[in-house]
């Protein structure tokens, strides 16, 4: 009798050892499980992050972008052509720079080698700098342009219009992209604009006022465009067709 | 002494600035030496040297957008050499610099090297010419940005091949960067232009994208075309134009020759066999294109028997297989003939005989019958009036006896009978037709069974008819005898024009009360009917002319 009750004892032991056994492998399995399956999520989560939130690369951005600067660029030269072709050169006021364009005081790359010796970064500060000076001048140029005296006032008011929404849309892109770069593209030079809000009084003096700001801009423009497309040549060095 | 030497130079001058030597100076010299002396002093006014003239810059041009170079006119030179020196400001500086490079350029240029070009600078620049006498200077030349004056060179190595191997031929031009241009650190971008030219017509421009080659599709075989190019720094003005390449494409359907010998080989064969396939089987083919049709068939009828041909026996074949009604054998008899019988005073006012029921007025003792025309039995109306003594038609006098029927004799009658199918066995429609003829009778089989009955008698506002036992065929009609009865009533009272009143009757369908007008169109019988006589099959009433009041068929006309 004793016998069986300790056969049954170590039958209960063994059973027992046994049990104790399948709960830990349970308790294992189920901890395995638990993590693999939180692993699983979290590698999942992120394979999800980078696949929605995946980031466009340098060389696609600043492609755009030195689209842009191109598309603005034409299209001030344009103006600049449709101001004075309803002039006589007689009537017109002498291609007179009465003073230096406000952006003078920024100092720029005057040349290729110059041009090409400065950073990207500093480029990139250059050109954010720039075009944020003109803002505010377009907005002058904008307001004037449906009551100027010239016949083509219509064309040249919708083309400025035109110009500063490319303007917006570039500086919102560029905002994005000196974020990619170093530090040094973050710096925006601030210019300010004190022509005054007004244009003159007379016609020729509107119009001379008119010309003098196209014409800088017309030159910051291109400015713009041909920094952003070193820039562009520079971060695109496997695909020699960019430059 | 040379005329060239110093002092004989000077000597000259001092003349040449005073007038009076001069004219002392003719007066003195009369002789030959006077002319020479003239000669000389006109030597010497081509020898006054002066300042110089005053230059002209022409223009400027930057190939590259990195260096450029300025062209000058210079003026008269005064006699004396000139030395031309070209003076430059940059904006932003006072300072003033002279040309780098007069010669790399050529004679009357300035070259500014990669040193000195700066681009969105304004260029200030003036040529000054100096000679011994003094200089001139020029106007002043504004540059106002290195860009305005960037005109690049013609693209290099404009090559234009035809490629005809595919199907359409097209041409592949294929070029270079215009020289000294820089196409690797991005500093300029050049756009391209094409100008396709295709004999004598307009020409065709198009804007590659790619740097090196493009290819033209819209090209003729056996056409030639004039190519060049032409290109652009960054919007600038464009480059003149390359030389012109010219091409002619080969003819098209020279090189398909074999090509078309092939297909048409090819397709030759296959015509060939259906060709043989449908003369050898013609039969089978026929067959196949165009299936007999079946011809008709008549149950019961055997073919054969109809194409030996045999009268009766087809006419037993066709005939004999269809129970024809007996009624078609009269549908042809449409005759139409009128039968007025041998008495006194005979005098038809009106008589007239049309499909329709139309009045009639007979003198008395005539008996009229008049039988229409008909088409089918049921659509018969005929009337038969008998006319009064007075020539009014009244019904007493419409039952005729035998016998009267019998008098009458009409010649024009024919012999094959026709029975004016007006009152048929089928009903109602209010006809007393007699029969006329009795040898017509048996004209037809059926005939006078539903054509004709007996009027036995007229007692007012009814009509008796006459069953007709000998008749051949006997006119039994059943019911016919309460139909009639309706036929006829009794115009009461003569109510203004158009109003008839009449006489009600006994049996059912007798009294209709009718507008009457002679010269309008009847009303609508059924319209009246409905008013509560009993017109409902059509035996109404229609007010004759004269007041009399005729039966109407089943059907009139409005």
């Amino acid at each position: 009798m004793q016998a069986k009750m300790e056969q049954g004892k170590r039958k209960g032991k063994v059973a027992k050892q046994k049990e104790t056994k399948t709960d830990q492998r349970l308790r294992k399995e189920t901890e395995m499980a638990q993590s693999r399956t939180s692993g699983g999520k979290l590698f999942m989560a992120v394979v999800y992050m980078l696949a929605t939130c995946r980031a466009v690369p340098i060389n696609d951005l600043l492609n755009r972008a030195s689209e842009r600067s191109d598309e603005m660029y034409s299209l001030s030269t344009g103006l600049t052509k449709d101001l004075a072709s309803h002039m006589s050169p007689l009537s017109w006021p002498a291609m007179e720079r009465p003073a230096l364009c406000h952006t003078s005081v920024l100092p720029t790359p005057n040349d290729k080698e110059q041009t090409l010796q400065v950073s990207e970064s500093a480029l990139m500060s250059l050109v954010r700098s720039l075009l944020q000076a003109w803002a505010e001048p377009l907005v002058i140029l904008s307001n004037h342009a449906s009551t100027l005296p010239h016949p083509a006032r219509i064309n040249i008011s919708n083309k400025i219009q035109n110009l500063q929404d490319y303007s917006k849309r570039l500086g919102d892109g560029l905002d994005i992209l000196s974020g990619k770069m170093g530090p040094e593209a973050q710096v925006v030079s601030i210019l300010p604009y004190h022509g005054g809000t007004d244009l003159g009084h007379d016609r020729n003096s509107k119009l001379q006022k008119f010309n003098f700001l196209l014409s800088c801009f017309r030159r910051d423009s291109h400015k713009i465009d041909s920094f952003l497309k070193v820039l562009r040549c520079r971060a695109a060095k496997m695909q020699p067709e960019l430059c | 002494m040379s005329l060239l030497a110093p002092s004989y130079l000077r000597d000259i001058l001092k003349r040449c600035s005073s007038s009076e030597t001069l004219r002392s100076n003719k007066q003195l010299f009369h002789s030959i030496e006077a002319d020479l002396i003239t000669l000389l002093l006109l030597l010497s006014v081509r020898l006054c040297a002066s300042p110089p003239g005053k230059p002209v810059l022409i223009g400027c041009r930057s190939p590259e957008k990195e260096t450029f170079t300025c062209w000058w006119e210079p003026g008269f030179n005064g006699g004396l050499p000139t030395r031309h020196r070209l003076f430059y400001e940059k904006e932003g500086s006072e300072e003033v610099h002279e040309c780098p490079d007069y010669w790399s350029a050529g004679k009357n240029s300035c070259f500014f090297g990669k040193e000195q070009t700066s681009i969105w600078v304004e260029y200030s620049l003036t040529v000054v010419a100096f000679n011994a006498l003094g200089n001139t200077s020029s106007d002043l030349f504004k540059i106002d940005d290195v860009m305005k004056i960037v005109k690049p060179y013609t693209p290099e190595n404009v090559t234009v091949l035809v490629n005809d191997t595919a199907n359409t031929p097209y041409l592949c031009v294929s070029w270079n960067h215009p020289p000294k241009v820089d196409t690797k650190s991005g500093w300029t971008t050049i756009k391209y232009e094409l100008r396709v030219q295709k004999e004598d017509n307009k020409p065709e421009i198009f804007h590659p994208n790619k740097k090196n080659s493009f290819k033209v599709y819209n090209v003729d075989p056996g056409a030639t075309y004039t190519v060049d190019m032409r290109c652009q720094l960054d919007q600038s003005s464009w480059s003149e134009w390359s030389t012109a390449s010219v091409v002619k494409i080969p003819n098209y359907f020279q090189n398909e020759k074999p090509f078309w010998i092939l297909v048409s080989i090819f397709s030759v064969i296959p015509l060939l066999a259906t060709i043989c396939i449908v003369v050898l089987k013609r039969k089978f083919v026929k067959q196949w294109l165009l299936p007999p049709v079946p011809g008709p068939k008549i149950r019961g009828v055997d073919v054969q028997l109809l194409k030996s041909g045999r009268a009766e026996d087809v006419i037993n074949a066709l005939i004999g297989n269809q129970n024809f009604p007996p009624a078609a054998a009269w549908m042809d008899q449409t005759e139409e003939y009128l039968l007025v019988s041998d008495s006194n005073d005979w005098l038809l006012t009106d008589p007239y005989i049309s499909q329709k029921k139309k009045s009639l007025v007979i003198p008395a003792g005539v008996q009229l019958e008049i039988q229409c025309r008909t088409s089918a039995p049921a659509q018969s109306d005929c009337e038969n009036a008998e006319v009064g003594k007075d020539g009014k038609v009244e019904p007493d006098h419409l039952a005729q006896t035998k016998e009267s029927v019998l008098n009458v004799a009409a010649p024009s009658v024919s012999s094959g009978s026709k029975e004016a199918a007006s009152g048929n066995a089928a009903g109602p429609t209010g006809y007393v037709d007699i029969q006329q003829h009795k040898g017509t009778q048996g004209a037809g089989p059926n005939a006078a069974q539903w054509d004709y009955s007996w009027v036995k008698e007229v007692n007012g506002e009814t009509i008796f008819i006459l069953k007709n036992e000998d008749a051949a065929a006997g006119l039994d009609v059943p019911g016919w005898e309460e139909n009639t009865a309706a036929d006829y009533s009794r115009v009461k009272e003569v109510n203004g024009d158009d109003v008839v009143l009449l006489q009600k009757h006994d049996s059912a369908d007798s009294s209709c009360k009718k507008k009457e007008d002679r010269s309008a169109e009847w009303t609508n019988q059924k319209a009246k009917s409905r008013h509560g006589s009993d017109c409902g099959k059509g035996a109404c009433l229609q007010i004759a002319g004269n007041g009399y009041v005729d039966s109407v068929p089943r059907f009139y006309v409005e």
